[in-house]
């Protein structure tokens, strides 16, 4: 659940009123696309004397097939193990000299790094940049030390994390045909047995700069970053690009259900429900809706199942930033003594009056008002700018969209939560997950 | 279930430990300095500061109180139970009607307990400003610690209790707490224990209240869209007549945290598929004029991606996603510990190998190069820190609860640059642990029993047992 960039996605509303002070606009973001096809967006903010450089990847597990799953995610970790110019362990190192840290993540559509430095160090970012980008070396020693650590990341996940176990279940569950199936970090069977060939096609596949975007954000100028990206990654040679994925996963026509056990306090359950892609106009009305169910102490699930009553300890709501057509999801714990059953039902009791009965004016006022203080938070950091920025362009196909998201978000009415409520939040294309407590006894016959 | 994987989801976690502890603490780059703000103090002796940032329309607060676990006594959770309820209603507003309203304007406002301080923080428009300072001062001032919604999130808390222990590294931190701090106040468990917790009511939360947030020792703090005079007025029109008791709670002594030889904790967890452990000594206190190059020192040791611990059990042999060290501080007192986990069958290994890192810091100490880049990197990963309003907020407060003034951020560059090779010498010797280490590991413990007997003398818990 970690860095699920889904946060910044609604923005919001009518914060072309709001802002009328310091209002944001798409004019303040300078673009640029090298000749190799790697598009550029900048950003000016001098508040701190600090910059980042973002550069997302359409790349993520959505792109493996089984034997390679986790590939896009490995591929994250390898990208700092070493190029060219600088060796194994040198592009940390180099960078942390200068005034500057990283980190990266992956997800099922997407590959993104992080950069961010003291604002002196931006030639330096380029140059460790470029020459990954260009000339990364997989050195095979490198590889095995790598494998173990990702081994390490997975098995802390599902050590740490009730929801990861059951979001993998439901996950594979959920998808028959499309690799939305398979879990980012991959299966264990496969983590282990990657093999050098794979992971150089794979690079060679998807690291071309004409399947990035950059972008950079805070006390720089669109000129000198506009130098530095012709002169360390102009020449990286564009390289023509696979064919877009195939498969398209079909309608589904029944629900699912899938169970798995662990030593757990109470029954844990995921309801996921397809959804379109969020280039798709119903997003806004889904994102909505999510929040009307589950964002705040006011929202519906939360106040009736885990404030006003006894039945849950935690539950939320979300909908996927996808390529493909995802999920809305519903996960809740359940308070003490109450069951996986039980449970399924409230939640249900509540999705069901939402499709029945609607949504009220001020419910839909309140996510409206949300979302404007959502986004004014988001544009007070430089970080949060570039992220948003970048999601916007791959995920809305236009950085714009991200100042055209006020009036999108205006446009949604009452009825049209209800409607999309109607149409996927149905039982035929439902998946239930249970993620319940070990049996205490005689686990063969229970159930 | 589109989970973001990341290259160093640990190190970010230990960071954000790291830094919150340290808040002031870290680096400064070229310009950066705290924005000019007031500070003066109301009749009742309530201290505010007033900065404005006229960056966005938002108006954010941060209070705090003298209201932490320490004062707890033997009523563990009682501080963490008493913050959360005042927000379960007011004199003029219920607790659904303090969460309609505000959620309605996109408003937030939070409560938290720490181990020392109680605060509250929120953040709201400018336009909504009327409504939000009313509620902030009902809730600051007239909450109800309504007997109903109070039953009710006991029985919630008693679930997260029992839940926080399916994950160890949630839990790992106050293992070690009570195993050094063990007969102390600083050794209180945050958020109780069950049996503390299912004692608690809703009057004793009125108690607490009563006697620990008191004017004399909190202070409130404005920054955001505002004019100063203007602020001014409000916020002692708001609180410049509440009448609260005078503080009693005496200063707490300083635990002695030495300790005669290693001992180890080890939690049995039986489904454990991997060893969440800890590795620690005493630490600093939070006014320790070395707090500056401790923090370099520690960064080249565990405090970055780069670091030695993690370049060695991550980088170099794959025993883990990752590891580090932190100093936690606290006003009296602080703890040193290098934290890491591993896949049970290296357990010993990732602990030797550890263990062989912080000895080599002892043994060769740190070159001029590694020094230089360990103060670059501190002093980029400052400002940040105070970039949003919300930050700067919580900032001003930290000042006041911690007895720091800006001088100190002010000057941070300037006392990372002055650190040299030859005082980090002396630092590694007197602050960082070298004997008598002690040790909390959450696994599998009849896997591992036997071989991390070496390490000292064992006491063994269940993880499923009460407390820590």
């Amino acid at each position: 659940m970690n860095k699920r960039i889904g946060l910044l996605a609604g923005l919001t509303l009518s914060l072309s009123v709001v802002l009328a002070q310091n209002k944001p606009k798409p004019e303040d973001v300078q673009t640029f696309t090298l000749k190799n096809g790697m598009k550029f967006m900048v950003l000016e903010d001098h508040s701190i004397p600090n910059a980042n450089f973002y550069s997302f990847w359409k790349v993520g597990s959505r792109n493996e097939v089984h034997g390679i799953t986790g590939l896009s995610h490995f591929f994250e970790h390898m990208m700092f193990n070493g190029a060219k110019k600088y060796g194994p362990k040198q592009f940390d190192r180099v960078m942390e000299a200068n005034g500057g840290s990283n980190n990266a993540y992956t997800t099922e559509n997407t590959t993104v790094y992080t950069d961010w430095f003291q604002s002196g160090a931006l030639e330096t970012i380029f140059d460790l940049e470029g020459d990954r980008i260009r000339d990364l070396a997989i050195d095979s020693a490198m590889v095995e030390s790598e494998r173990g650590v990702v081994l390490s990341e997975r098995s802390t996940g599902l050590e740490n994390s009730n929801y990861r176990v059951i979001s993998e279940l439901v996950q594979s569950v959920a998808f028959v045909e499309h690799p939305y199936m398979f879990p980012v970090i991959g299966f264990e069977s496969d983590i282990k047995k990657w093999t050098q060939a794979d992971l150089e096609t794979y690079f060679k596949t998807y690291y071309s700069p004409n399947n990035a975007v950059a972008v950079v954000v805070g006390d720089v100028t669109p000129a000198q970053v506009k130098k530095f990206a012709e002169q360390y990654l102009e020449t990286i040679p564009a390289q023509k690009l696979p064919d877009s994925l195939r498969t398209v996963e079909p309608a589904q026509n029944g629900e699912r259900r899938a169970t798995t056990y662990k030593d757990v306090a109470t029954p844990n359950i995921l309801l996921a429900y397809h959804t379109p892609a969020t280039k798709h106009p119903d997003y806004y009305a889904l994102d909505l809706l999510s929040g009307i169910l589950s964002t705040g102490n006011s929202s519906r699930l939360v106040k009736s199942l885990v404030l006003d009553s006894t039945i849950a300890s935690r539950v939320s709501a979300n909908v996927e930033l996808s390529f493909d057509p995802s999920l809305f999801s519903i996960y809740a714990i359940a308070a003490s003594g109450i069951s996986a059953e039980q449970l399924e039902k409230s939640v249900l009791n509540q999705v069901n009056k939402v499709i029945n009965d609607g949504i009220t004016d001020v419910e839909l006022q309140k996510l409206k008002n949300q979302k404007l203080m959502e986004f004014y938070r988001t544009m007070e950091t430089i970080n949060g700018k570039a992220n948003s920025l970048g999601t916007y362009e791959l995920y809305f196909g236009d950085y714009r969209k991200l100042y055209e998201a006020p009036s999108l978000y205006e446009k949604v009415t009452k009825e049209a939560i209800q409607r999309v409520a109607k149409t996927y939040l149905t039982a035929r294309n439902r998946t239930v997950g249970y993620l319940l407590p070990e049996p205490k006894t005689n686990p063969a016959r229970n159930n | 279930m589109c989970i973001g994987l990341n290259k160093t989801l640990l190190m970010r976690y230990i960071a954000l430990i790291f830094t919150a502890l340290l808040m002031a603490g870290s680096s400064l780059a070229q310009t950066f300095k705290v924005p000019p703000y007031q500070k003066f103090k109301l009749k009742n002796g309530l201290t505010v500061y007033l900065m404005e940032q006229h960056e966005v329309p938002l108006i954010n607060v941060s209070t705090v109180f003298d209201a932490g676990a320490v004062q707890d006594g033997n009523r563990y959770g009682l501080a963490n139970m008493s913050a959360d309820a005042l927000l379960f209603g007011s004199s003029k507003y219920t607790k659904s009607q303090l969460e309609e309203k505000t959620e309605y304007v996109g408003a937030s406002i939070d409560t938290y307990a720490g181990k020392e301080v109680a605060k509250l923080s929120a953040s709201f428009a400018v336009k909504d400003q009327d409504l939000l300072f009313d509620i902030i001062q009902d809730v600051m001032t007239k909450p109800t610690f309504d007997q109903a919604e109070f039953d009710k999130y006991k029985q919630r808390q008693l679930l997260q209790l029992t839940q926080q222990k399916e994950s160890p590294r949630s839990v790992v931190n106050s293992y070690f707490n009570q195993f050094m701090y063990a007969g102390h106040p600083y050794a209180n468990p945050l958020t109780g224990t069950p049996t503390a917790v299912s004692a608690v009511a809703a009057g004793d939360a009125r108690q607490f209240y009563q006697k620990n947030y008191t004017t004399d020792r909190a202070a409130i703090a404005i920054v955001g869209d505002f004019n100063t005079a203007a602020m001014k007025k409000r916020i002692t029109d708001l609180f410049g007549s509440w009448k609260t008791a005078s503080a009693t709670s005496p200063a707490l002594t300083e635990p002695s945290l030495s300790f005669a030889g290693s001992r180890v904790l080890l939690v049995n967890k039986d489904d454990a598929r991997e060893t969440t452990f800890l590795i620690g000594g005493k630490g600093i206190r939070q006014s320790s004029p070395d707090f500056i190059p401790v923090t370099v020192v520690n960064t080249i040791l565990g405090g970055r991606f780069t670091s030695w611990l993690n370049d060695a059990l991550r980088v170099n042999s794959g025993l883990t996603y990752g590891a580090g060290s932190r100093f936690g501080t606290y006003r009296q007192s602080g703890t040193f510990a290098i934290s890491t986990f591993t896949k049970v069958s290296t357990t010993t290994q990732a602990i030797d190998m550890a263990l062989q890192v912080l000895d080599s810091l002892h043994r060769t100490g740190i070159d001029e190069k590694t020094l230089t880049s360990a103060k670059n990197y501190v002093k980029a990963d400052f400002p940040p820190r105070y970039e949003s309003a919300t930050e700067l907020a919580n900032l001003l407060t930290d000042m006041f609860s911690l007895g720091f003034d800006e001088s100190f951020i002010n000057n941070f560059q300037k006392n990372v640059d002055g650190l040299t090779v030859a005082r980090t010498r002396q630092i590694i010797d007197q602050y960082f642990p070298k004997n008598n280490l002690q040790f909390v590991l959450i696994g599998k413990a009849d896997t591992i029993r036997d071989k991390v007997k070496k390490y000292g003398t064992i006491t063994e818990k269940e993880i499923k047992t009460d407390g820590f």
